[in-house]
């Protein structure tokens, strides 16, 4: 398994949720909370599911909770990422 | 940190939210607001009663540990006593002061229903209002609890189908009338196309997204089957008024169960709409306000 970095799972985060606000990526702010963005509960759910396709393996769907910045929650795929990719 | 955090964004939602404080003498309507929609859907009901009665909300979004619950599937310490106890003292904290009157009138919609009546139990006589509203709520008896597995996919996809419309202010309601199916993958794709056809969803939404807002609410639902499925309710103490949605989650059911705890009266009104669009169609708040409102 791929480890996925902060830095790339962050580019990601990123210019999806610019591709679903309908601004710029640098628009977009890492460290402002989700529910601040503009991303109602429905469209922050679908972005989760399309994120987990994307990396492979499930998510807590605790993590926008505990992780509820773009920055926070890229650390944190990074992190769970490395994981697996050690374990594997 | 991360603790720290959380906590910060758990504590920001209340649980009493007032919608309007009502006039000297004129009622309160104490509505129990259960989530799964946004709590601002109250607002209709807020506009339809008349403007001199106060709205208040107790909203269990401020129970963190029941919002929590839905998302890590973990609820081994909630049950409905618990939730109705940090409920009452919410209301009770909310109407500290001078006696307020007349009564005001509970509605509680869907699970919100049963939260109503137990906190409503666990009021003095002359702190109960002179009624409880059930809005499409199904009753916490024995013979209306299921298990898990009687929640079948068919039945999942139609309530679901159901919630994702009111969520995207679209009528999904109807999907699967036609074209039923017992295979989720399946069912998922045919909403996926009914919901981006209708506007619900942008056409580019993956499947897999749609999969997880499935999943997040189906994990909703079998907490509140589980919190159902422990708790004994005592017999009313107030006449209860039913609203059943057209499109209920129970279509061919009329009591949807509150017959058994009806000491006091049960009386049965529809509104239109189905369970979920019910709380957020005006023509269906002018229902909920006529039957709650009223003195």
């Amino acid at each position: 398994m791929r480890h996925v970095l902060a830095d790339e799972a962050q580019t990601w985060l990123i210019e999806k949720i610019a591709h679903r606000l309908g601004v710029e990526p640098a628009e977009v702010p890492p460290e402002q909370y989700f529910d601040e963005l503009g991303l109602d509960s429905t469209e922050a759910l679908i972005l989760a599911g399309e994120m987990e396709s994307w990396l492979g393996f499930e998510l807590a769907t605790t993590a926008l909770w505990y992780h509820p910045t773009i920055k926070d929650l890229a650390a944190h795929i990074a992190e769970e990422s490395g994981r697996r990719a050690a374990a594997a | 940190m991360r603790q720290q955090r959380r906590a910060g964004r758990a504590g920001a939602s209340p649980i009493v939210l007032r919608h309007r404080q009502a006039v000297p003498g004129a009622t309160t309507v104490c509505a129990v607001h259960p989530g799964s929609l946004p709590v601002g859907v109250w607002g209709h009901l807020a506009d339809a009663l008349p403007q001199d009665t106060g709205l208040t909300v107790l909203d269990l979004a401020g129970v963190p540990e029941y919002f929590e619950a839905a998302l890590s599937g973990d609820h081994a310490d909630l049950s409905i006593a618990s939730l109705a106890d940090r409920l009452t003292a919410a209301y009770r904290a909310d109407r500290e002061g001078p006696p307020q009157s007349p009564a005001p009138v509970f509605v509680g919609w869907s699970f919100g229903g049963v939260l109503a009546q137990a906190v409503i139990e666990r009021l003095a006589p002359e702190e109960r209002p002179d009624r409880l509203v059930l809005v499409d709520s199904i009753a916490p008896t024995d013979a209306y609890q299921q298990p898990d597995d009687a929640l079948d996919v068919p039945l999942l996809l139609r309530w679901f189908a159901m919630y994702l419309g009111a969520k995207r202010s679209r009528d999904l309601s109807t999907c699967f009338d036609s074209m039923g199916t017992d295979d989720l993958a399946t069912g998922l794709e045919l909403l996926l196309d009914a919901a981006v056809t209708s506007g619900a969803l942008p056409p580019d939404t993956p499947p897999p997204g749609l999969r997880k807002l499935y999943d997040t609410y189906v994990e909703g639902l079998l907490r509140n089957n589980r919190l159902t499925a422990g708790h004994r309710p005592p017999v009313s103490s107030v006449p209860l008024v039913l609203i059943k949605a057209e499109r209920s989650l129970i279509p061919q059911d009329k009591t949807l169960g509150w017959t058994e705890l009806a000491r006091h009266g049960l009386s049965l009104h529809a509104a239109p709409g189905d369970h979920y669009t019910t709380l957020t169609r005006p023509d269906a708040a002018e229902v909920i306000a006529e039957l709650s409102g009223r003195r």
